[in-house]
């Protein structure tokens, strides 16, 4: 078994007797891109703001390679880089030496990272804003001096929350891009999202959590094919009456609506061949196929019975 | 195992924060010190006599000092605190591997350094106008020292406990400015009548406000070494408090 990065044991936590998490587990390997995916409310930042020491936790056990977030705090904070939802704000000090303060609190001073902070202003598009005081920056360029101030003392995780929450959708690539950069270089990252399409496209493992509680956990293929609604819909050239077929089909999942036969499969595409195979046997022509793949908000549906925006 | 980079760096933010914006924490202080040495001493001084066999704009002087080395000493932790707070920027330093000690220990200097200007500056504001004699330049310093750690600790407990800039301004106006306009700036504790002196001995600042001025001008309402040992008192009082809440974290996390 891979090594782990961030284990997560029973987590519970209340506030003012309302529970927002009642025992949430969840395992992070070393290297893994992993997303928290739920609604607004669901216990996502609760989770990453116990394990970043924002949050006292009522029960359970977090561990960070191995060290517990209380006991081997200074060890645990420091192989932690956060980018919080909540942009801070700072009227005193300019961009650059914002950083050099962050990189002060993790014990690295100005000199040893003076480097990091100029990569990082490069890299992130905010080389021209070194100058400048937060207030002066867009809400983009805040976001990416977000993430730059997560990374200036070179952590092994790097924690999200919500990184996109309002940004616009250029900016949302580029974040997106970048994000599976620092993957390939060999972060661990975890990604807290509410957006369906952010996890599918970036996230190795998600677990979904609603109401502080982890629902189901797996890769977002794992669990479209085991919760969702993919399937098949075959376009034939007749109306079809289901006494006559059923006998070749009944052991299939289907439903028929005037000439069109749908398939509720767990992987469409493998059952194609199999599906044209039975009924090129009854002589049904087919006039086309199409595949439908369900998405990770179908998956919640199916959990939860709302949406994910709800 | 102390992080010094760390406690380094949030005491340099602390001080630099404060003389970023030195028109706000460092010239008003100054500017009222001066009208408060012209007013009286060119207008008022010649209706009041003599205190204590001083004049009457050197006797407040001392006075002026520790109430603008206090004040300024606890509105920087407190307003530095709350202000983090309200602004996202207290995760920066609850997410990174500092103790409460190194926060708490930060934040106390950089108060202190305040109060420490301030009224260093008052001081040569006296010494350049008024010819003020220091009679214990060391004794003065350590008071300056003592009364600007002691508040600054204590605004730091304040800056923990508030949650609005109107708790905060409460706590000033209802509390300290009071406090320390009876503890004596103005006038010795001997003009007042019996039951208001018993009152004022319960007035910390009281004994600040005195121990500095014993320290200038050798003249005192109550003997130095008890101002000393209260300066001493509420100094490890305030610490000790602003430390143990930062240790528990109870007023800035969840």
């Amino acid at each position: 078994m891979s090594r782990l990065a961030i284990q997560i044991k029973d987590l519970k936590k209340s506030y003012n007797n309302i529970p927002a998490l009642k025992g949430v587990n969840i395992n992070i390997s070393v290297g893994e891109f992993f997303g928290l995916l739920g609604p607004n409310g669901a216990g996502k930042t609760t989770t990453i703001n116990i394990l970043t020491g924002l949050v006292f936790k009522d029960h359970g056990n977090c561990l960070v390679f191995d060290k517990d977030i209380v006991k081997d705090y200074r060890y645990t904070r420091s192989k932690i880089g956060i980018a919080a939802q909540e942009l801070s704000v700072d009227w005193f000090f300019t961009i650059e030496k914002l950083l050099y303060f962050q990189a002060g609190y993790y014990g690295i001073s100005t000199e040893k990272a003076k480097r990091k902070v100029n990569e990082l202003l490069d890299r992130l598009g905010l080389d021209k804003k070194r100058d400048s005081r937060l207030r002066q920056l867009s809400g983009g360029m805040k976001r990416r001096f977000q993430i730059a101030k997560a990374l200036v003392h070179d952590p092994e995780i790097l924690i999200l929350d919500e990184p996109t929450a309002g940004v616009d959708v250029e900016l949302r690539h580029d974040l997106w891009k970048y994000l599976k950069e620092l993957h390939h270089e060999g972060k661990t990252i975890l990604l807290t999202t509410h957006y369906i399409e952010e996890a599918e496209l970036l996230c190795e493992n998600v677990a979904i959590i609603d109401e502080g509680i982890i629902l189901k956990k797996g890769s977002p293929k794992k669990l479209t094919k085991e919760l969702g609604n993919s399937g098949l819909t075959v376009q034939i050239g007749q109306n079809v009456n289901d006494v006559d077929i059923s006998p070749f089909l009944n052991d299939l999942n289907y439903t028929i609506e005037d000439s069109r036969l749908h398939f509720s499969v767990k992987d469409p595409e493998k059952a194609i061949p199999e599906i044209i195979q039975r009924l090129a046997k009854i002589n049904i022509p087919l006039q086309s196929i199409k595949t439908e793949t369900s998405s990770l908000e179908d998956v919640f549906l199916d959990l939860t019975g709302k949406s994910i925006n709800e | 195992m102390i992080n010094w980079i760390g406690l380094w760096t949030l005491t340099n933010r602390e001080v630099g924060r404060f003389f970023s914006v030195y028109r706000q924490t460092i010239i008003p202080g100054l500017i009222s010190s001066v009208l408060y040495i012209l007013i009286f001493g060119f207008t008022l001084e010649q209706r009041i006599s003599e205190i204590q066999g001083v004049s009457y704009t050197m006797f407040i002087l001392p006075g002026l000092i520790m109430m603008n080395t206090l004040t300024n000493a606890s509105s920087n932790t407190s307003s530095s605190m709350l202000q983090m707070k309200l602004l996202q920027q207290l995760p920066d330093l609850l997410t990174a591997p500092l103790s409460g000690l190194e926060i708490a220990l930060a934040y106390i200097i950089g108060g202190t350094v305040r109060g420490i200007v301030n009224g260093i500056l008052v001081l040569l504001v006296g010494v350049i106008l008024i010819d003020l004699p220091i009679s214990n330049l060391p004794g003065t310093l350590i008071f300056i020292f003592l009364v600007s750690w002691a508040f600054s600790s204590m605004g730091l407990v304040m800056g923990q406990l508030a949650e609005s800039w109107d708790q905060l301004a409460m706590i000033q106006n209802f509390f300290l400015t009071p406090l320390s306009f009876l503890g004596g700036v103005f006038y010795s504790i001997k003009m007042l009548p019996e039951w208001a002196q018993s009152l004022s001995f319960i007035n910390p600042i009281y004994y600040m406000i005195n121990g500095i001025r014993y320290t200038i001008l050798e003249r005192s309402d109550s003997p130095v070494s008890i101002s000393f040992w209260m300066a001493v008192l509420l100094t490890l009082l305030f610490t000790s408090l602003a430390i143990i809440m930062m240790q528990s974290g109870k007023r800035i996390k969840q």
